[in-house]
């Protein structure tokens, strides 16, 4: 198509536009075009090109095209005589407030597994959610604020599901949650910490989790439950009575393995492998374990207070949220030279949670005491995406296990649900 | 002598006979004529000039010292040389006119001539002898007597014809050129007043026939006066020849006699005396041995130091800097530097040069235009610029008077009077040297900067379970205290309860109604112990918060159980009580009831101990509580003053306790005063003490933060004056190097504070940061801070209500 005809006194640029999305591959060129115009002539081409509508964000140099191009390339200081590389990519469609499920207390932790949303409750309770919005089953059965939760994903047919859950009361319970029942048993209960349990998590192949604490300790546990633990007492073999009535009765279990080398307490843990983790910590590092020989393998220093760290399956990059206005990205391969590799900054408080998306190669979602959860990509680290407004008070907990639901839990009592359709994702797969 | 002068004369007269018609004498000095005329006879003698001569000679007779009377000699033989070069042309001449008149006189008159001429010929020759020169005398003697003599005969004729003493007589038209009277037959006038005739001049042709005949034509000359022709003689040739071959006119003068030294320029010494040399001028003398064995003796003493020997400055060419200026050329080489030290020459003030506005006629750039002469003329004169105005004028001439010249000189005057004699050394320092050079606060991070958490009171509703209110306190929030791991932080409010919360998320915990204002509050630092003493009316109260390790909570309430009471009394009147039932439940614990209401309460490092501050107490006022014994003790005996705070240091025995203007630090094992520090402070509101033990800070009512260093002295190391209105309370990092300072303006200060274990180096003190949020309320501000104490962060509770989290 011939480029429109512009001004001739601002300044020109040739651009060559490519995509790696093979279904929107459209081979076109663009002369010689006024810089200003070029957002606007290239909202033009979609429609002049298909019939649909389709919205674009522009790359360039791998960077998400935030404002004008002018002023984008005033401040990377491209000049304006270089051929200008440009991706294009469809923009994604912003995330639609669902529903807004409400609790007694603040929610402090949050998972969604397939259709069901598990969080945990400064009231103590357990809470299993599902994406419908409706409250399936409430499980008190910790001795005080629930602080963190964890699905187990072992067989997704199974009707019986389990999860994990940490709490200030220094215990983490394992439980068996019977989906077509609608029945809960606190399989067992893991006595060890020394001070509040504000994370678990459980290793890819669903046999163990570990939790990390505010005694510095890391714990490594069995999440095989029931009948063939070991260590448990004369009332193993009745899991249906093990209710969280009977809290005496919960069989206890001890840790496999308890690593200790933080100097405070641990905010944040995952599992990078079958045999490594990676926990955040109060004591500005993150340090990474090996499971095997149980000891600490590397160490990241920070500067701040980490609250939560996030690995993406697809990039294996590290994001972390921490004690300041700013999310770090880390490459937890590598342990020299320059850490933190970006730093994205929108944030107006603390961030308290962090999550990457599961299918999206750039994108996370976090969420700050600020009250605002934001949508980021890797490729824009001076703005998000979206904003994703809402809560009044802070936010404690981001969750995007499940692609279509961004989920945010916070101090105002009631947890967010985002609806997200990606839909290259969609296409690509 | 005398024959030989006469002759002399006599040739000589001969000569003038001779040479009357020679113009080249007539053309010569007057004085010649003069003195001819007195040689003439013509009854002159008794001239000025003449006498002047003879008085001189007179008084050269007189005078004993030999270079004098040389000198008039020599004088008298310069005129008397000039006399012998022009002799007057017409001596006879004259005596021929006057022969009759002075026929008495001739005689003496010739003899006078005679002595004069001898004793000017014996001085030209320069070889006159003393011998000869007392001849002269002798003569001029007689010459005098005889000169007397003349006068008495001739007063009356004296000055009739000798009027004037330069003219030739015979003719008296004077010194005029003769071309005048060309056209006349005469030449002139006689002293009669007759014409005096020009002799007749033969034509050409006797011209001719003359020059041809007479063969003294070459030698005969005009005397231009008289017009009578000359003939010059054998003398006056001779005479005129040796002028034109430039030599001395007198052949027999030789110049170049033998030089007679009378006085040498040799300069001769002899001695004075003739007297033999003392005998103190070879023995050595006495007291220069005395003085130079005290010497020696003062510089094996070590009391003096002999001079070094100065080197030889010859050896060295010596240079000077061309292009210094006179001062420095002055100073630079001769004088050292000591004594330009004290005798620096300051030049007087110079006056500024004239510039081309003080020209007459300056160019026109110079000149002012109207309005600057009425800029000029409305300013007052100090501040102008210039103090005239420039004008211009045609020529120098027209510049008129200038009017403030008086002035302008004495103000000259007055500057040079007033100028500086000494040169002041004034400091040239820029004020910025003189302060300290502080590192920049970014380079000493971390240190809290920005507001993370803020509890404030809002009432927060749940919809399933009707009310459940998780709020912030509602009245001011007196104290805050943070738990020793950090996770938990309590609060007490004038609201009458006391909040404990959670630091990650800023929530509200739990909440204790006390029944009273919460004066202090303090979380117990042992880790093992999870206790909290909070002051409230007479009571400290002591409540197990049941926040933390489940195995610390029971730790502590096993503690607190385990009490045996004991027989042992206490010394100080307070009631130890325990809590049960219902508060129990709540987490009360003990209850220890005072005499008055207590205020401020601090745990001892161990947490067993916990001192209170009774403020009305008087002798009382300080209580130390035992725990695990229930035990009370006063331990002071006597009151030093209205106790503010007490604390204790952190690893050794030692109590400190701050009175309104005092620190004093005991030593609780010897039970004895260590140290007083003297603040300096109207009244201390707060202190804290270094981890380290070594440094202590306090806060004053009258905004002064004081940092002591103990060890250093007794007096404040440094005194911070940030705040503006009164500190409530300092505190100190337990980690890093960060101390803070709240107060009733409404800001924390954070200070980096740290401490080099090198004892020689002095604290380094540096302001951060300034955290600002806490607003105002009834003039309080910020009443608390606290340092979390694993995180450069800091907890300040105000009277606004609000517990404000700064990282």
């Amino acid at each position: 198509m011939a480029a429109p005809m512009f001004h001739e006194n601002v300044p020109h640029i040739q651009a060559k536009f490519y995509t790696s999305q093979q279904q929107l591959l459209i081979i076109f060129t663009v002369g010689r075009c006024q810089v200003s115009q070029m957002r606007d002539l290239l909202m033009y081409v979609p429609e002049a090109s298909e019939s649909q509508h389709v919205a674009f964000d522009f790359l360039v140099d791998g960077e998400f095209l935030r404002n004008s191009l002018q002023l984008h390339m005033e401040s990377k200081g491209i000049s304006t005589e270089t051929v200008l590389n440009i991706e294009y990519v469809e923009r994604h469609p912003a995330p639609e407030p669902e529903d807004s499920l409400v609790h007694d207390d603040w929610v402090a932790a949050v998972e969604a597994m397939q259709d069901y949303i598990l969080t945990g409750c400064y009231d103590n309770t357990v809470r299993v959610w599902n994406s419908e919005g409706k409250l399936l089953i409430t499980i008190p059965g910790h001795g005080a604020a629930v602080k963190c939760v964890a699905w187990i994903r072992n067989d997704e047919e199974n009707p019986v599901k389990q999860f994990v859950t940490g709490s200030h009361d220094e215990t983490a319970l394992l439980w068996q949650w019977n989906q077509e029942k609608n029945s809960v048993d606190c399989v067992h209960s893991c006595h060890g910490h020394a001070g509040s349990v504000d994370c678990v998590a459980v290793d890819p192949s669903s046999t163990r989790f570990c939790s990390g604490s505010w005694d510095k300790m890391l714990k490594i546990w069995s999440a095989v439950s029931g009948v063939d633990d070991q260590d448990s007492e004369d009332v193993g073999e009745k899991p249906h009575k093990r209710k969280k009535t009977d809290g005496n009765k919960i069989p206890a279990r001890v840790p496999l393995m308890t690593l200790s080398g933080h100097q405070e307490g641990i905010s944040s843990a995952l599992w990078l492998s079958d045999t490594e983790i990676c926990t955040a910590s109060w004591d500005h590092t993150i340090r990474i374990w090996d499971v095997e020989q149980g000891m600490h393998k590397s160490t990241l220093m920070g500067t701040k207070v980490y609250f939560d760290i996030s690995l993406s399956p697809i990039n294996n990059l590290l994001v972390a949220a921490s004690a300041d206005r700013h999310i770090r990205l880390y490459d937890p391969r590598t342990t020299d030279g320059a850490v933190v590799k970006v730093t994205f900054t929108s944030h107006t408080a603390w961030v308290s949670s962090i999550q990457w998306s599961t299918t999206h190669e750039h994108q996370f979602i976090s969420g700050s005491y600020d009250g605002v959860m934001k949508l980021w990509d890797k490729r824009s680290a001076k703005a998000p995406l979206y904003d994703m407004q809402g809560h009044e008070e802070k936010i404690l907990a981001v969750d995007w296990s499940v692609p279509q639901y961004m989920l945010s839990g916070g101090a105002d009592n009631s947890l967010k649900i985002f609806k997200y359709t990606d839909k290259s994702v969609e296409g690509m797969h | 002598m005398w024959s030989k002068g006469k002759g002399k004369k006599r040739s000589l007269t001969q000569i003038n006979d001779n040479s009357d018609e020679v113009d080249l004498f007539s053309k010569l000095t007057t004085k010649d004529k003069d003195d001819s005329d007195m040689e003439g006879g013509s009854s002159s003698d008794s001239t000025d000039s003449e006498e002047s001569e003879y008085s001189g000679l007179e008084d050269e007779e007189d005078d004993s010292s030999e270079p004098e009377s040389f000198e008039e000699m020599c004088d008298s033989g310069e005129e008397e040389g000039s006399d012998v070069v022009g002799t007057s042309d017409n001596d006879n001449e004259k005596m021929r006119n006057d022969v009759q008149k002075f026929k008495k006189n001739l005689a003496n008159e010739k003899a006078k001539h005679d002595g004069e001429n001898s004793v000017q010929m014996k001085v030209k020759k320069k070889a006159g002898s003393i011998k000869r020169k007392s001849g002269e005398t002798v003569n001029g003697k007689e010459e005098a007597a005889s000169t007397s003599t003349e006068v008495t005969v001739n007063v009356p004729d004296e000055y009739e014809y000798d009027s004037s003493d330069e003219e030739d007589l015979r003719n008296t038209v004077g010194n005029i050129p003769m071309e005048w009277y060309r056209e006349y037959e005469h030449i002139g006038y006689n002293l009669e007043g007759k014409k005096i005739i020009k002799p007749p001049t033969g034509d050409e042709l006797d011209n001719f026939l003359n020059k041809m005949d007479n063969p003294d034509y070459w030698r005969t000359v005009v005397d231009k006066t008289t017009g009578q022709k000359v003939v010059l003689s054998e003398k006056d040739c001779e005479i005129i020849k040796r002028f034109r071959q430039g030599k001395y006119i007198d052949s027999k003068f030789d110049p170049y006699e033998p030089w007679i030294d009378f006085f040498t320029y040799e300069k001769m010494q002899h001695p004075v005396t003739n007297r033999p040399a003392d005998k103190r001028s070879f023995v050595p003398s006495k007291w220069e041995r005395i003085k130079v064995s005290r010497m020696v003796h003062a510089i094996k003493m070590g009391w003096m130091k002999p001079q070094q020997e100065k080197r030889k400055e010859e050896d060295q060419p010596k240079f000077y800097m061309l292009w210094n200026n006179d001062e420095q050329v002055n100073i630079g080489l001769t004088i050292s530097d000591i004594t330009r030290k004290y005798r620096s020459h300051i030049p007087a003030p110079k006056l500024q040069l004239p510039g081309h506005e003080e020209s007459y006629n300056p160019p026109p750039e110079y000149l002012l235009t109207e309005e600057e002469e009425l800029a000029w003329k409305n300013k007052d004169p100090e501040d102008r610029r210039l103090n005239f105005l420039p004008k211009t004028y045609s020529s120098l001439r027209q510049v008129p008077g200038y009017n403030e010249l008086i002035k302008e000189r004495f103000e000259r005057c007055l500057d040079l009077y007033l100028c500086p004699r000494k040169q002041k050394l004034r400091m040239n320092v820029d004020p910025e040297d003189l302060l300290p050079k502080l590192p920049k606060p970014k380079d000493l991070q971390p240190f809290p900067t920005t507001q993370s958490i803020v509890s404030t009171f809002i009432e927060q509703l749940s919809h399933s379970y009707g009310l459940k209110v998780y709020k912030g306190h509602d009245n001011i929030v007196r104290c805050i205290s943070v738990e020793s791991n950090g996770q938990w932080i309590v609060s007490g409010s004038d609201d009458q309860t006391l909040k404990f919360w959670e630091v990650a998320t800023g929530r509200c915990m739990k909440t204790l109604p006390v029944g009273g204002v919460v004066k202090s509050v303090a979380w117990n630092p042992n880790s093992m112990l999870c206790l909290v003493a909070a002051t409230v009316g007479n009571d400290v109260i002591i409540i197990n918060p049941g926040l933390g390790d489940k195995l610390v909570l029971s730790n502590t309430d096993n503690l607190i159980e385990s009490y045996v009471p004991t027989e042992a009394k206490d010394t100080a009147k307070v009631q130890w009580e325990k809590y049960s039932g219902e508060e129990e439940e709540k987490g009360f614990r003990l209850k220890i009831t005072h005499f008055k209401a207590v205020g401020h309460v601090t745990w001892h490092g161990r947490g067993d101990y916990m001192a209170v501050v009774v403020p009305g107490g008087e002798s009382k006022s300080v209580v130390i509580h035992q725990l695990s014994r229930r035990r009370s003790q006063n331990p002071f005996s006597k009151s030093k003053g209205l106790v503010q705070c007490v604390l204790f240091h952190p690893s050794r025995p030692f109590f400190f306790v701050a009175t309104q203007r005092y620190v004093r630090v005991y030593n609780l094992l010897k039970q004895e005063l260590t140290k007083k520090l003297l603040t300096n402070v109207k009244w201390v509101s707060s202190m804290a003490v270094h981890p380290g033990g070594d440094n202590l800070i306090i806060g004053s009512y009258d905004c002064r933060l004081s940092w002591f260093d103990l060890d250093l002295s007794t007096k404040p190391y440094q005194t911070l004056r940030h705040h503006k209105k009164a500190i409530r309370q300092v505190c100190y990092h337990k980690k890093y190097p960060l101390f803070a300072s709240s107060s009733d303006d409404g800001t924390v200060i954070i200070c980096h504070g740290r401490v080099y274990n090198d004892l020689l180096q002095n604290p380094l003190i540096v302001p951060v940061k300034v955290l600002r949020g806490h607003t105002i309320e009834n003039s309080i501000g910020v009443l608390a801070s606290e340092f979390h104490p694993t995180q450069p962060w800091i907890f300040s509770s105000g009277a606004d209500h609000t517990i404000r989290l700064f990282t």
